[in-house]
């Protein structure tokens, strides 16, 4: 099927393959369509149907709450053409980065899916081929037979990567994720699509970096962190990650933070946020590298960074009311300048 | 065109920000900046998110969405923001706030905004105002590139190409928004895309080599519009696209 998508600044072309979504088949011809969540949640997409026929992949996506229907307004990730499509997109487009690593549909299997606490996940997925991406990028991952994408942050950095390491929170009543905590079995096949999102680090930034994550938002700082890590930035650049959670119960991860901290030495400082648990001795004394605050993530990220601001780039993941605190602190006192905070909402 | 009631001068937090349906149903952000307000559109003009929700200092306001930025008191983009903000003049009288007259095209526009008024004047006086329907179309591919013109109102489309062979290049849909800025270059006698309203528009109409005459009398002025137009054709060539 041909596309056509008309932006404010030109035309583009593409084709799609029967049942291949609008959004992935164009960023798959490199072209930068808008996005952010890429799963049907946070209407950046949206696109006006100027002729051609659409199925849409999932009728109840909640980002169908931005979209006029009266006025011919789509999803470009949910919808499938069903003849050649002519859209229009009121937003500036541009050809892709060619320096970026250009998103693709794949195939995988589910491997070594384990409970990290009672309600987070870690799993894995085998690639039939290798795959490139950035230290914070992310995957939308797909079940045969379970509706919509979900978009998971790769845990791994490495190049040509075989197997992509995920972490999931359970949500109930979310499609994905209640098949990856019920039926989901060892071997499981899977689709994705990607890498995709923004919030990419890169040794050549040269500047210290500040990571703010809440719960599973984590993830992407662990890619981040161990690109870090592994390319000695550490010896020239400082590095902070606050990692919130409710209680000790809900942390998880603690030991690879560990070992993360032990190959950067004082470098990097991993700081335990509990939000709804007083500070206990134990935790501090079965994890001696790690540092432990009471109260909400942004919150201890403010009093530790105070002074700290210059030279930073700062990464925020997590649910959107604490990555709204965490932005919140970030620019009104640290003053930071937006290009040098990286998030994607894709929660 | 009498005033309209906006709200209390006590409705706005200082150095805060409100959303307020001026009479008459225009919705605006008002902001409070040490003792002064200052008036804008109410929503985002990159994806619609209402920027009373935005993160505010007394100086620059940011999205919330995606951190877009600008000059409180200007309306001018900073940082990661492609687009300023429509301004809204507003008059405090006695504890009351009030929406003065509407700016013309040419006092937000993309390449003059914020120039002094005699030259905004002198331009205004070359500027003449035209309304077209549906489908006119505003100039084709080999026609003399003399004007610019600059979007009041409606939508104007671009198609590069010629006969049957054309391809979209581009629309405008903001007020202000510039294009057949060829006319302001050198060396560039021609239209190469062709420009056609998707919808009835009102442009205003500048000779060019008129509007260089002009800015020559502000040398300031002039390199203002010059280093703009030059950022706007940068965009252009980053798309790879051309007017």
């Amino acid at each position: 099927m041909r596309i056509q998508v008309n932006a404010r600044n030109r035309g583009f072309q593409f084709d799609a393959k029967p049942g291949e979504q609008v959004l992935y088949a164009g960023l798959a011809a490199g072209i930068d369509l808008p996005y952010e969540c890429a799963t049907g949640t946070c209407g950046t997409c949206k696109a006006k149907l100027v002729s051609g026929r659409v199925r849409d992949a999932w009728p109840s996506a909640p980002g169908r709450r931005y979209v006029k229907p009266e006025q011919a307004e789509t999803l470009m990730c949910q919808c499938i053409a069903e003849s050649d499509l002519t859209l229009e997109v009121t937003k500036f487009v541009k050809a892709a980065d060619p320096g970026s690593c250009r998103p693709a549909p794949g195939a995988g299997r589910l491997r070594a899916p384990r409970l990290l606490t009672h309600d987070v996940m870690a799993f894995a997925v085998d690639l039939e081929q290798p795959r490139e991406f950035d230290a914070g990028q992310f995957m939308v991952v797909a079940a045969p037979g379970v509706e919509g994408h979900r978009a998971y942050s790769m845990v791994n950095y490495e190049r040509g990567a075989r197997s992509l390491q995920f972490v999931a929170k359970k949500k109930p009543g979310g499609g994905f994720s209640e098949w990856l905590f019920g039926a989901a079995g060892e071997g499981a096949p899977l689709r994705v699509f990607g890498p995709l999102g923004t919030a990419t680090f890169f040794p050549g930034i040269a500047k210290d970096i500040l990571c703010i994550a809440g719960g599973s938002g984590v993830a992407g700082m662990m890619s981040i962190l161990s690109r870090a890590a592994e390319e000695r930035y550490f010896e020239q650049h400082r590095g902070w990650l606050f990692f919130g959670v409710r209680t000790m119960r809900d942390a998880f991860f603690l030991r690879e933070l560990s070992e993360l901290r032990g190959r950067c030495a004082d470098r990097l400082a991993v700081t335990v946020a509990l939000s709804d648990e007083p500070l206990a001795d134990a935790a501090a004394r079965e994890w001696p590298r790690l540092a432990f605050a009471a109260g909400l993530v942004h919150e201890a990220a403010r009093q530790a960074m105070a002074g700290h601001y210059q030279n930073v780039r700062a990464y925020v993941a997590g649910p959107p009311p604490a990555v709204d605190a965490a932005l919140r602190v970030l620019l009104l006192e640290g003053k930071l300048t937006a290009d040098n905070i990286r998030y994607d909402k894709f929660s | 065109m009498t005033k309209r009631f906006v709200c209390r001068v006590a409705d706005v937090p200082r150095n805060g920000l409100k959303e307020i349906e001026a009479e008459g149903g225009l919705k605006l952000l008002v902001a409070s900046a040490g003792g002064e307000f200052f008036g804008y559109q109410a929503l985002c003009p990159h994806q619609d998110v209402p920027l009373c929700e935005g993160l505010y200092d007394g100086s620059v306001l940011t999205c919330h969405m995606h951190l877009w930025q600008w000059d409180i008191r200007t309306g001018a983009p900073i940082g990661l923001a492609e687009a300023p903000l429509q301004k809204y003049p507003l008059a405090v009288q006695d504890d009351a706030i009030y929406l003065g007259a509407q700016p013309s095209a040419l006092d937000v526009g993309e390449l003059f905004s914020g120039l002094a008024a005699d030259t905004i004047a002198g331009l205004s006086a070359l500027a003449r105002s035209e309304t077209h329907d549906t489908g006119a179309v505003l100039y084709r591919p080999g026609d003399p590139a003399e004007d610019i013109y600059v979007l009041d109102s409606g939508r104007v489309e671009f198609l590069i190409g010629r006969g049957e062979r054309t391809a979209p290049d581009g629309f405008m849909l903001k007020k202000g928004e510039t294009f057949g800025w060829a006319a302001l270059l050198e060396g560039y006698p021609q239209r190469i895309a062709s420009a056609r309203c998707l919808e009835a528009s009102t442009l205003l109409r500048i000779n060019g080599k008129a509007a260089l005459g002009v800015l020559e009398g502000d040398p300031s002025a002039g390199f203002t519009v010059m280093r703009r137009l030059s950022g706007l054709i940068a965009r252009y060539l980053a798309s790879r696209g051309s007017q």
